[in-house]
């Protein structure tokens, strides 16, 4: 007969173990969630943009960094990207000080991984911007979409923040 | 093996006698020993995060901003939950479990008398890394006790504080458990199998079992969380592919079952005490223990109705809406049994039978607001609103903390040796009783109306109830300064020595030994006819 305290030792051991598949379920988690979402047919960004596997929704955003006097506004909120086409967008910038503004825009992307399908041609984040007093400007950015698409992609968003660069 | 020789071969460690001053307490293996340290660390915790609470309701007396900035507002309500759950009422279980369970099972000490004591000291720097966390640039962590990305991706190193510190509590949790359920399983007194153990031991194991398959996977959820904001994983991230949904999937796994690591163990007080101040067995005793049973395994799986307000397809919300709603069946077993213990016994009403009742009344409270919001259409109205604060401190300060009050008198006399003032105890308890009503009622009424929780100002119309209950928050505060100095009294001399069993009607274990309880008990199991005894408790001999 083995002793109490060999006993405990067991016990304790396998509690231990226990602990330890439930610290790696918590990572198993994460696969399991999106298996689930997929199998279930609840992954809904997904699901609104079923219409053409080749096909990849942009969403534009935009931004302007406090104490900047200025607007930016897209002019086309959503564009469908057809694989391997180009995707040509508008922006209306104003300035709503009576003082010139020199701005920037910095540019980003979500999810991160789009970047590499979406190769801006022209981007008026590309240079400084120098707006006069009340001025407003349309500025446009230009994007070759990759030949290929991964199917599991079906949206991705492109965000612009309007800084100010110290004069 | 015979039991005797049992306990003598395997405690070595029960032949030493404590060591003085500082030493006793840093070394401590002792049960008794690190259940006191866990006690007074708890309370220490209680204060600091009713202190917090205050802060809260100093600033919610009135509309506008008079105290703190929103910043520091929302790391007072973060710090305050978790420094409650994590700081005072689990550590406040665990103490009471390593003081109790050896005694009332009949156990020289827990089973592992050194990792006890390394289940104890994880706690203080657990607790100072959170403190130590207000005072780091940026603050202590703000994203309220849930820790929900994307703000706890963003928020600055008081988050990672927290991080760490939730990883130290929940190792010293998971360790606690081990002890606990080692010690249950293990080394219980000859004669006494499973169902015939007192109804607090069986919660106890049961809750142990909680923990250890749950706070694991919150610790797995706060290391991704600190892996996205520092290694570039994409976890919860949106940005990178990850999605912050899935963390509430995650942490409310944890969550729903850590309501019940805090109900249970009082549930289990409350059992051990109606019945002994009713002096009648405990009135359905097997089925309490199923239910136990049964809220633990339901507990895992009604987790998504904390988030029915994130877009759930109907069938999952009405899958969890209707587990949730069963939930109800089991607990109400409970609260009809100890209806039931009461019914035509021969009740007195000392200061631990009072709190005792006053849980059960105020958890049902607790429990129907529960029920109410585990219907998701309403919850989809009442979702983070005043009526969710109120809801959970019913549970949890009426629930838990009550509960607590109870076993602290109840067990007073024979941790202290000496009885506490029974004016000062029921003058304790009507005080807490009154002003914990007067805060959290009107929550109720703020919830329905409409006001969000976890905002430092409000609308006008709001006035009036945040103004009560802010006037019966302070108030409630005072009444446990005055716990403490009914307790410190009672340590001094009290109101002369307790008899070993000072409650008529105690059967149970610990109400053998001597008051104080001797440093080493039962290094010579009970025999037969002392367990026997202690069983009537149960009405299962």
């Amino acid at each position: 007969m083995t002793s109490l305290a060999q006993r405990n030792q067991k016990m304790a051991i396998k509690l231990a173990v226990i602990a330890l598949l439930m610290f790696g379920f918590g990572y198993a988690l994460s696969p399991l969630y999106v298996a689930f979402c997929k199998a279930l047919g609840i992954d809904q960004a997904q699901a609104s943009i079923t219409q053409s596997s080749a096909a990849l929704r942009l969403e534009f955003d935009t931004n302007v960094a406090s104490g900047v006097a200025a607007t930016i506004q897209a002019l086309d909120t959503v564009q469908m990207a057809q694989a391997g086409g180009i995707v040509k967008t508008r922006f209306l910038l104003a300035n709503t000080s009576d003082q010139p503004l020199k701005l920037r825009a910095i540019p980003s992307f979500a999810p991160v991984r789009a970047a590499g399908l979406l190769q801006k041609l022209e981007c008026f984040c590309f240079d400084e911007l120098v707006l006069q007093a009340n001025e407003r400007r349309e500025v446009t950015v230009v994007l070759l979409v990759a030949d290929q698409l991964p199917a599991e992609m079906g949206a991705a968003t492109l965000s612009y923040s309007l800084q100010a660069v110290a004069q | 093996m015979s039991s005797d020789t049992l306990h003598h071969t395997d405690h070595g460690l029960a032949t030493h006698h404590p060591q003085g001053g500082w030493q006793r307490w840093l070394y401590a293996t002792n049960h008794k020993d690190i259940g006191t340290l866990y006690l007074w660390f708890a309370f220490v915790m209680f204060i600091t995060g009713g202190v917090m609470a205050l802060g809260i309701r100093a600033e919610l007396f009135q509309p506008g901003l008079q105290y703190w900035q929103p910043e520091f507002f929302n790391q007072l309500t973060t710090l305050h939950g978790i420094i409650m759950v994590f700081g005072a009422i689990m550590p406040a279980f665990t103490g009471l479990a390593n003081w109790m369970l050896p005694l009332m099972i009949g156990a020289p000490d827990m089973a592992f008398a050194r990792m006890n004591n390394w289940s104890f000291w994880l706690l203080p720097p657990a607790a100072a890394l959170l403190i130590i966390s207000l005072f780091v640039p940026g603050g202590a962590a703000g994203g309220g006790w849930t820790l929900y990305p994307p703000l706890s991706i963003q928020s600055g190193m008081g988050m990672d504080l927290a991080i760490f510190s939730i990883h130290l509590l929940g190792l010293s949790s998971i360790m606690g458990s081990i002890n606990i359920i080692t010690t249950v399983l293990n080394m219980r007194a000859p004669g006494m199998t499973l169902l015939k153990m007192p109804l607090f031991a069986w919660t106890s194991l049961v809750t142990a079992y909680l923990l250890i398959a749950v706070a694991p996977v919150l610790a797995g959820a706060v290391t991704m969380l600190l892996t996205d904001r520092h290694f570039d994983t994409h976890f919860f991230k949106a940005a990178g592919g990850g999605d912050p949904v899935l963390f509430q999937h995650i942490f409310w796994f944890f969550g729903h079952p850590e309501v019940y690591i805090m109900a249970l163990p009082a549930f289990g007080i409350v059992s051990q005490i109606i019945p002994v101040f009713s002096r009648k067995p405990l009135f359905g005793y097997v089925s309490m223990v199923y239910a136990t049973c049964s809220i633990a395994i339901l507990s895992f799986m009604v987790w998504g109705h904390h988030m029915f307000a994130v877009g759930m397809p109907a069938t999952a919300q009405l899958f969890f809406m209707f587990l949730t709603m069963l939930i109800a069946v089991p607990t109400g077993v409970k609260v009809f049994n100890w209806i039931a213990t009461m019914w035509q016994g021969s009740l007195t009403f000392e200061t631990p039978m009072l709190f005792a009742i006053g849980f059960v009344c105020l958890f049902t409270v607790g429990g129907f607001s529960g029920l109410i919001l585990s219907i998701a259409p309403v919850d989809t109205q009442m979702h983070d609103t005043y009526y969710v604060v109120a809801h959970f401190h019913y549970v949890l300060v009426a629930g838990a903390l009550f509960s607590l009050f109870a076993a602290v008198y109840y067990w007073l006399p024979k941790w202290t040796g000496y009885m506490y003032h029974e004016g000062r105890g029921k003058f304790h308890f009507w005080w807490s009783m009154i002003w914990f009503n007067v805060t959290f009622f009107p929550m109720h009424f703020l919830g329905l109306a409409g006001m969000p929780r976890r905002i430092p100002d409000y609308a006008l119309q709001f006035t009036d109830f945040n103004a009560i209950a802010s006037v019966g928050a302070f108030c409630f505060g005072l009444g446990q300064i005055f716990f403490f100095f009914n307790v410190i009294h009672t340590i001094r001399g009290g109101v002369g020595p307790a008899p070993s069993s000072p409650w008529e009607g105690g059967n149970t274990l610990e109400w053998e030994v001597p008051s104080p309880a001797p440093h080493h008990t039962w290094e010579t199991p009970p025999d037969l006819a002392t367990v026997q005894r202690g069983l009537r408790a149960q009405a299962v001999e």
